[in-house]
């Protein structure tokens, strides 16, 4: 008895102590971890966005996805620009950027930039044609010593046609293609999987090819001031920038990366955040009513589905053109989707060159698509598996558009099978060409270029050098293509790609588009100025803060 | 007891290899390669090629995984795609805010479960206890993303007790209270389930031993109920009541992964949920590896301290 009771004080000792020395290490930690910050300056415009998901990195030769370009976008600046503060227009125009004016030769093969005088990069460097043959050579040249593997095959898609550059004189830079491109001065105002964007030559000296990303130096109307992983991106206003029309008129913009959607919209209410980018259709109405603004617009983005040629029977014409037919796009975007898309019926998405808004070849029609299915011998339909993805961040209630169509082909008699898969292991296999007994995949693209068209339908792209991940394979494809790249005119690109157009929708009905979800921005009315260009980034330096 | 501990020590290192094995081994079963990943649209066997010789995937896969283990033991857990900065650099900073957001779901589980586990295991077969098991059974029975959701709404947004996302006020930071304030919901979110756990098994133990004859011999010499079941009752429980919170935290640590998705909270769950988002193959491993790690080490540890405990031992 007596060992016993002198064991429970020893007991309570150890644990009374070890209870305390564990609070105190956690608090420990958190007062480490944590730091003392000071409130900042109330007088300063800060405004916080959140987006759907993290960006990547913040390279413009190699940074990936819409994501990371939107901030990206807001640093760096190529020769040509896209006008993002209008919205009201079909395809945002080019303007000058880092390029004051250009010349292109008759043959279209000669470019020559004007540079405009007088810029510097945000570390003081100044803006020349050096600076841009710097940029150049780091993308495409193998002998230059901050050449860059994954920036130049990041890149093909705009430089793909290059043949020779040159620094002619400090303001004049010189760029010689191989042959024509009908979109050499739009695309090398994009991004999203790379981009023209001007790096100081100076942040790449110091901190190598790898580590510049973490030090983004640029000429645009954004400083980059700070990074923590998962939580935020600040930047701050260039108030040098050299056009006064886009001086930020904010102060500071910080930019948090927050996946879960509903996370993001209680944010907003709640004030943590100003504006946030794609609340689900389903709580727009919701958050209106909570007082926040909500604008929505058309955006090139566009949802496809790839059809698996080695696929019995959907290697029959008229089996693809009866499941093309048998889905009610215009329901989809009404009921489903509230309104907040538009059917999408062409390969030609809205946004993008060619685009024609009252496209309809073969309107919805289960009646006809029924006959189709007879006619191809298949009088009691068949079923058939899909795969599908939940998307990566900026995709909403995607399973959902999967059920949609579920049921609209049940109607003709076609049993759809769903699987779904993350995004990653998605991906790839789309690289790889669908899986025995898949007879569709679906992917959300789109660009205000055609360019994506050259890495998803043209031959060039199967399996495994591509996202023809259907394995559709007609030559007049990629001609059409190319040739539509080479023209010399807008007329003649245009006339190539509504070409492409009729020979991949109503010919062969090789691909199923079905709708094309509106770009949606929610904020705080304390927000102004915001426009939504139809484009998958936005023109930050708009907006203001009243407070 | 230290004897113990170096036994317990070597034993967790199979498991940590084989962790590694596993990790490693994941990444080749996911169809293509990093090569593939990063150029994605826009890849060709041409380019592929190229990178993988860059990168070191062109040789054998029993000589990349020593080349791995290697990096690894040098800290090195290669470069994350989405961001190119060394994965071993995000994560560690990232694991620190999970074990904030572990520890303090821990200073809620062993007050709260304490409280409820001994209290119903008094008053067994009361109004008092069934409630207490009802309530428990509702806990363990909420999903942490639903309980998560509803929290978050009903104090965060409707009466605005609490922030609810992130660890500090993005454009007005706060300090520590700032942190405290921000890690309320999260933290109750995260507890929820363990509480209800450890609850039902502290009572379950502690009305095992009140059946026993000691405890009826205490009883039969008038000490308190109190005192019966405080100092009698429940120091025999305390072992495995140490057990079940030490088992807990890895648990915790791997529950917080939703609860860090739902209120942004920027740790190694919302990186893991971001990295599978981009396809950034390395960072998903790096972050699997660190949370394996944690979780074999916090049992490592729970053994070790439940050992030092138990007094029959020493």
């Amino acid at each position: 008895m007596k060992t016993n009771t002198h064991e429970p004080g020893r007991w309570r000792c150890f644990s009374r102590r070890t209870a305390l020395a564990a609070f105190g290490a956690a608090i420990g930690t958190a007062m480490t971890v944590t730091g003392f910050s000071f409130p900042a300056n109330a007088q300063e415009k800060t405004v916080v966005m959140a987006i759907e998901g993290e960006p990547g990195q913040l390279d413009p030769h190699t940074h990936a996805l819409w994501l990371t370009y939107r901030e990206v976008y807001l640093m760096f600046e190529s020769f040509t620009q896209q006008d993002l503060s209008v919205s009201d227009v079909e395809i945002p125009p080019i303007k000058p950027a880092l390029a004051e004016s250009w010349e292109v030769s008759e043959d279209g093969t000669v470019y020559i930039f004007h540079l405009r005088q007088g810029v510097t990069f945000h570390d003081g460097t100044p803006w020349n044609a050096e600076a841009a043959k710097f940029n150049f050579d780091r993308v495409l040249n193998r002998d230059f010593e901050y050449f860059y593997e994954l920036a130049y095959n990041f890149n093909t898609w705009w430089h793909q046609d290059i043949e020779s550059y040159e620094a002619v004189d400090e303001y004049t830079f010189r760029i010689n293609l191989k042959q024509p491109n009908s979109e050499f001065l739009r695309r090398i105002s994009m991004g999203g999987f790379g981009s023209a964007g001007m790096l100081s030559p100076e942040s790449v000296k110091q901190w190598g090819n790898e580590d510049v990303s973490l030090h983004p130096v640029g000429t645009g109307p954004f400083k980059f001031v700070e990074r923590v992983v998962n939580e935020k991106i600040v930047m701050e206003r260039n108030a040098d920038y050299w056009d006064p029309q886009r001086v930020p008129r904010i102060d500071r913009l910080i930019i948090r990366g927050i996946p879960d959607a509903a996370t993001r919209e209680l944010a907003l209410l709640t004030g943590e955040v100003d504006i946030i980018a794609t609340p689900t259709p389903d709580s727009v109405e919701y958050i209106q009513g909570q007082g926040m603004n909500v604008i929505m617009a058309p955006v090139p983005t566009i949802y496809l589905m790839w059809i698996n040629f080695k696929q019995k029977p959907l290697d029959d014409v008229r089996v693809r053109q009866a499941l093309y037919m048998a889905i009610d796009r215009e329901g989809l975007c009404t009921y489903l989707r509230r309104g907040q898309c538009l059917p999408a019926y062409s390969i030609l998405n809205f946004g993008g060159p060619g685009h024609d808004p009252a496209y309809q070849p073969m309107p919805y029609d289960p009646e006809r698509a029924k006959e189709l299915l007879v006619e191809a011998g298949y009088p009691d339909g068949f079923e058939v598996r899909v795969d599908w993805t939940p998307g990566g961040a900026g995709d909403v209630a995607t399973v959902a558009d999967a059920e949609w169509i579920k049921r609209d082909w049940a109607r003709i008699g076609v049993d759809l099978k769903i699987e779904i898969f993350e995004i990653s292991t998605y991906m790839q296999q789309m690289n790889k060409g669908m899986r025995e007994g898949t007879g569709f995949m679906q992917l959300s693209w789109g660009e205000n270029a055609f360019h994506w068209l050259d890495a998803s339908i043209s031959p060039a792209a199967l399996p495994p050098n591509g996202f023809n991940a259907g394995f559709y394979d007609n030559p007049k494809v990629g001609e059409l293509l190319a040739a539509a790249r080479a023209a010399t005119s807008e007329e003649e690109m245009l006339a190539k790609l509504h070409e492409l157009q009729t020979v991949v929708i109503e010919e062969d009905t090789a691909f199923i588009p079905t709708h094309s979800p509106l770009g949606v921005y929610a904020m705080n009315p304390s927000i102004t100025g915001f426009v939504l260009p139809p484009q998958h980034w936005t023109d930050l330096t708009l907006i203001d803060k009243t407070q | 007891m230290w004897r113990f501990a170096g036994i317990r020590t070597l034993h967790a290192i199979p498991v940590l290899i084989g962790v590694t094995f596993v990790v490693f081994g994941s990444l080749q079963l996911v169809p293509g390669d990093i090569a593939n990943t990063l150029l994605s649209m826009f890849y060709t066997e041409e380019r592929g090629e190229a990178l993988r010789a860059q990168l070191g995937l062109d040789k054998p896969m029993l000589v990349q995984y020593a080349i791995w283990v290697w990096n690894l033991l040098h800290g090195d857990l290669g470069q994350s795609l989405m961001l190119r900065q060394p994965v071993a650099e995000v994560l560690l900073d990232k694991i620190g805010n999970s074990l904030i957001l572990t520890g303090a779901s821990l200073l809620i589980v062993i007050p709260v479960s304490f409280i409820l586990g001994t209290t119903a295991a008094r008053r067994f077969r009361t109004a008092t206890d069934r409630s207490i098991v009802f309530f428990a059974m509702l806990l363990a029975s909420l999903p942490v993303f639903w309980l998560g959701i509803v929290l978050l709404y009903l104090l965060g947004v409707n009466i605005k007790w609490f922030p609810m996302s992130g660890m500090y006020n993005m454009a007005n930071p706060g300090g520590f209270p700032d942190l405290i304030h921000h890690l309320v919901l999260p933290a109750v979110t995260t507890a929820a389930t363990s509480v209800a756990i450890v609850t039902r098994v502290t009572r379950g133990a502690l009305i095992d031993t009140l059946g026993q004859p000691y405890i009826l011999s205490a009883r039969a010499r008038g000490l308190s109920d109190f005192r019966v079941t405080y100092r009698h009752g429940v120091r025999n429980v305390m072992p495995t009541f140490a057990n079940m919170c030490g088992l807990q935290i890895g648990y915790l640590f791997g529950g917080a992964i939703f609860t860090e998705i739902i209120f942004n909270w920027p740790g190694i769950g919302l990186l893991l949920y971001n990295a599978i988002l981009q396809r950034d193959v390395p960072m998903v491993q790096g972050c699997i590896l660190a949370i394996a790690v944690v979780f074999v080490l916090a049992n490592l540890l729970a053994d070790i301290i439940v050992y030092g405990l138990d007094v029959r031992r020493r």
